[in-house]
């Protein structure tokens, strides 16, 4: 979860709104590459899942969009995708070939916890209200979007206690 | 390198319809990623890059972008760069490969670059095994690893990839690592604009022969950005120190950027042809040359 360049103290509405659009347009691509990956790997309820969470987030991503053209129009933006990296989207390495769908919901669990945090620590740095405003009703979201999937999670028979690392091969001697 | 942009491009338009077939949370997804980003930033049509790699997971690259790829064999990505760019000097060039890859079997070939100084960016996608062939040792695993070539732990030093590039003389020299994909996508654009040899090595984690340390969560740990540490990437002297801490911690930014870059060894050949050109016979007695009169 990383941040660079942006002012919290100073940044506006339309600023917080476009950045909030370009977290979730992260999420999004992540999932799409995490669903991509579990195809290739032939896991393909992990992909289901991951392709879900893709959708969910592309939902948020528009209807920020929309709230964003409807108050500013197409005033430029001041703020890009250099300036964030991982605020919701799931690390890198938290996909793994064999995942249960367990461990995809798990993956997604943590990356909605690590958004809420992203709003959290940022809250305090926050000067405008209404940006201030925008931030507490997206870190609510966050709760949100954790107990959904806690709730699938709930849904979910127990897993095999199999590991991803069970259907690693050894390494091979040359 | 002459890298001006002519039009706009997205990362997606470096990105081929050609899906990644590396482990699922490899190091290598996101330096994929960040070399989109830093094609777009620069902007040149993919026509005008062309990729080229040895073999190993990371040399899959190439074939993962729109650019013109090759990927060549074990070791030999930096000399094929090298004829590429001085056959067409307008061409972007770019290569890649692994620690093993570069520093093993291809190791003697990265100081030629260095001292000739060719307009090259040089990614290394550093895990410290060899992963494709499933886990042997490689040129920068560290001392007393344990893999199936070294059971009873690795008896060698590692190569310091930082020093080795440093001590060669190569005007440009970073790092970078997934832990930081924007940071990684600036300091890969950064070496593509420098006007001559570029190289970075990339921390980049092999999840399934990697040891825990050199994972995401471990290079987190060790992790220090070297502009937040006052560095000066014009002290080549600061920068070798810096260097020295290779594998202890990880140094993310530019080590060494020559303030006063040196003429690139493809501009000399076109200045040298140019010059020559006027004197040379034409084409069809260019045999008489070698006939005894």
């Amino acid at each position: 979860m990383t941040t660079r360049g942006i002012d919290f103290k100073a940044l506006s509405l339309k600023d917080a709104l476009d950045l909030a659009v370009l977290i979730e347009q992260e999420a999004k691509e992540r999932y799409e590459e995490f669903a991509a990956q579990m195809d290739q790997h032939r896991t393909p309820d992990a992909a289901r899942f991951f392709r879900y969470m893709a959708l969910n987030e592309a939902k948020h991503g528009e209807a920020l969009a929309a709230r964003r053209a409807e108050l500013f129009g197409a005033a430029p933006s001041a703020v890009t995708r250099a300036m964030i990296f991982d605020i919701e989207a799931p690390d890198y390495d938290a996909a793994r070939a064999f995942m249960s769908p367990r461990q995809a919901m798990t993956a997604a669990l943590a990356s909605e916890v690590k958004a809420h945090t992203f709003f959290v620590e940022a809250l305090p740095a926050l000067k405008d209200a209404d940006v201030k405003a925008l931030f507490e009703e997206l870190r609510d979201e966050e709760v949100e979007h954790q107990d959904l999937v806690k709730a699938e999670l709930a849904k979910l028979p127990p897993d095999s206690g199999l590991s991803d690392e069970d259907f690693v091969d050894g390494p091979t001697a040359q | 390198m002459s890298a001006n942009a002519t039009c706009e491009f997205q990362a997606k338009d470096y990105k081929s319809d050609l899906k990644p077939i590396w482990c699922p949370g490899c190091g290598d997804y996101s330096v994929v990623q960040g070399i989109y980003r830093a094609l777009a930033a620069i902007g040149r049509p993919p026509h005008e890059v062309a990729f080229i790699s040895g073999i190993g997971c990371s040399s899959r690259i190439p074939g993962y972008t729109t650019a013109y790829g090759f990927n060549t064999v074990h070791g030999r990505a930096l000399p094929i760069a090298q004829g590429i760019k001085l056959a067409n000097p307008d061409l972007m060039v770019l290569a890649a490969g692994g620690d093993g890859d570069g520093f093993s079997i291809g190791g003697g070939h990265i100081a030629h670059l260095i001292r000739r100084n060719i307009d090259i960016t040089y990614l290394v996608m550093d895990n410290q095994i060899y992963g494709l062939t499933k886990g042997q040792l490689s040129p920068t695993s560290q001392k007393g690893r344990t893999t199936c070539t070294s059971p009873y732990g690795s008896l060698e030093n590692p190569v310091n990839p930082l020093l080795y590039v440093l001590a060669y003389g190569a005007g440009f020299v970073a790092q970078a690592s997934p832990t930081d994909l924007a940071g990684m996508a600036a300091i890969i654009e950064e070496a593509i604009r420098f006007p001559g040899f570029a190289f970075v090595n990339i921390q980049s984690p092999c999840v399934t022969y990697g040891e825990e340390a050199q994972q995401i969560k471990g290079l987190k740990a060790i992790s220090e950005n070297l502009s937040s540490l006052g560095h000066n990437p014009a002290d080549r002297l600061a920068a070798m120190d810096l260097a020295q801490h290779y594998g202890e911690k990880l140094h993310l930014g530019v080590f060494y950027r020559n303030p006063e870059p040196a003429p690139t060894y493809d501009a000399l050949i076109r200045e040298r042809q140019a010059a020559l050109s006027k004197d040379a016979p034409p084409k069809e007695r260019i045999l008489d040359l070698f006939i005894k009169k």
